[in-house]
């Protein structure tokens, strides 16, 4: 059984003539449990719609969500325990940061679920662990941090209800390179430690290509694929025409191969295009 | 929904009001309100009860819209009516007890209510007619003559402070939303619960939203002095207010309507 399915969301916003491109049209897909999805689409597309679906902040005009197979919209009246389960990490969430110390707010989210005394501590504590958060820091004041570490700690408060599914949107922006790798290292020790489903969006092909298990693409509204990265990415040319692009090393082998050197244009990520390299190299040198 | 909040009720629409001079629009609403209230008998009233139907008509606003104000303000009409309905002398109407509803009561509470409305309808056709900017503007050009006396910068400073506030009430609208949207997704309960419980769950809310406001207005005071903004001293309109031939039409008709006010006051 699929662990988060969608089935013919719809979504408008109510008689708001602007702001109808950015509603979900007749969206379908199933995510399997474990799964790294990745969500891209231009500015504009229907993303950040659509994941707002799926933990119940908005409810679909037409379709269902169904979470273990049970439809969220079920009972209205435990939404709030779906929130529990399916985590979402807004755009730039450090400005969701309230509390007095850093340990008072990741405690906000347990603590909503109905967690108290040492066993809401642990909580705190083992996510911070986990992520790296300094103990010397759980006793500041959250606007005291960097940049970086506010949004580590803004993570880490809906890290500690410990959902099953946890979906970022747009985790990295404005963030320097280091900043972006260690939120990517979050997420990813994050997802070891506890097994969780992650749906990502982002505007970086290359981040998607190394994550991501399977990319969905949308556009206007609409599902335009959900298939492998192998089969996403080798849609170069339907990808420019919405806007998306492929990642920059499999440009620079269409590239190579328009420049008349036979090379295989599947290669996504850094590793690959290496391993693609050296075939090359050997075939060179073979002849 | 939050979104559904308007601020500054400008109605889109090809009238002589909206064309005229927001200066004298508020100079002419002031005077109107003040000759309803000099409007002493019943056909005074009635005369500028009139003349106020035709400059709604006039303004090209649908009478739907002028209604909708009416609605908010109909629990203070109401009260403001059966207050003076109490207070009066002359023939016995009913007797409830202690309180007593007489002719002149009756007369009055109708009289009241009916000046409180044609207040409302007036303001209204100002607000509807005017861009919240025009408004700002105006206000600014009729608050000139303080400079006289030493409040030059405090004019304008005032002006840019309520444009400034007219132009972020969708942004903080906007942003308000995405922190509640932040906060629900942890779990945050802002349905249930008693009020106590209910403005605790506000807190979440109203310290991020404080927070961004001081940031964005550091942003913006940057801005501005990076384009070097240095307040009203030498500084030139993009929009010239001129009057023109349609204020000297909506000065005669005002003049009209105040003529008529004064003439009915004096001959009934």
């Amino acid at each position: 059984m699929s662990i988060l399915e969608v089935k013919g969301l719809t979504h408008i916003y109510n008689s708001n003539a602007a702001f109808v491109n950015d509603a979900v049209s007749n969206v379908s897909f199933s995510v399997e449990k474990g799964e790294i999805i990745g969500i891209i689409g231009h500015t504009g597309s229907g993303k950040s719609t659509l994941v707002q679906h799926l933990n119940g902040l908005l409810k679909p005009t037409q379709g269902t969500v169904l979470f273990n197979g049970e439809d969220i919209w079920k009972n209205p009246k435990e939404i709030k325990k779906i929130r529990a389960q399916v985590g979402l990490v807004f755009q730039y969430p450090e400005y969701q940061l309230f509390e007095e110390t850093v340990w008072a707010d990741i405690a906000f989210g347990p603590k909503n679920m109905g967690l108290e005394g040492d066993e809401l501590d642990q909580r705190v504590k083992d996510i911070c662990r986990l992520i790296g958060v300094k103990d010397e820091y759980l006793y500041k004041s959250p606007f005291d941090l960097s940049g970086g570490e506010k949004r580590r700690v803004a993570i880490a408060g809906v890290m500690a209800m410990r959902p099953k599914v946890i979906v970022f949107d747009e985790p990295t922006a404005g963030l320097d390179p280091r900043g972006r790798e260690d939120i990517m290292k979050i997420i990813s020790d994050y997802r070891k430690d506890s097994g969780a489903t992650v749906i990502i969006i982002s505007h970086s092909m290359e981040n998607m290509a190394e994550l991501a298990d399977r990319i969905l693409v949308m556009n206007r509204g609409r599902l335009e694929m959900f298939d492998t990265v192998e089969n996403v990415f080798s849609q170069s040319e339907r990808l420019r025409e919405i806007g998306l692009n492929v990642p920059v090393v499999t440009k620079v082998f269409e590239k190579l191969k328009s420049c008349g050197i036979n090379v295989d244009t599947h290669v996504f990520t850094v590793e690959q295009a290496v391993a693609a390299l050296k075939k090359v190299k050997a075939g060179v040198s073979d002849a | 929904m939050l979104k559904d909040i308007t601020f500054g009720q400008y109605y889109e629409s090809r009238s002589p009001l909206h064309r005229a001079d927001p200066r004298m629009k508020i100079v002419l609403m002031i005077v109107l309100i003040v000759f309803v209230f000099i409007a002493g008998n019943i056909y005074a009233l009635l005369f500028s009860a009139v003349s106020v139907l035709i400059t709604l008509a006039v303004s090209k606003v649908p009478f739907k819209m002028y209604f909708k104000n009416m609605k908010a303000i109909l629990p203070v009409l109401i009260f403001t009516a059966i207050l003076n309905l109490f207070y009066g002398d002359g023939q016995v109407l009913i007797e409830i007890w202690k309180l007593t509803i007489t002719t002149t009561g009756v007369y009055k509470a109708v009289f009241m209510a009916l000046r409180i409305a044609l207040l409302i309808f007036i303001s209204s056709v100002l607000t509807y007619t005017t861009t919240p900017n025009d408004l700002t503007d105006a206000i600014e050009s009729l608050l000139s003559p303080l400079k006289f006396i030493g409040l030059r910068s405090a004019v304008h400073t005032l002006a840019m402070m309520m444009t400034i506030a007219l132009r972020f009430i969708p942004t903080l609208v906007e942003e308000a939303e995405k922190i509640i949207n932040t906060q629900k997704a942890r779990g945050a309960d802002l349905e249930s619960g008693g009020l106590i419980s209910r403005i605790k769950a506000l807190i979440p809310i109203l310290i991020p939203l404080l927070i961004s406001s001081v940031r964005r207005a550091y942003e913006l005071a940057e801005a501005m002095e990076c384009r070097c903004y240095n307040g009203g001293e030498g500084k030139t309109r993009m929009k010239q207010m001129k009057l023109s031939v349609t204020d000297l039409w909506t000065v005669l008709g005002a003049a009209v309507i105040c003529g008529g006010i004064l003439t009915l006051n004096i001959l009934l």
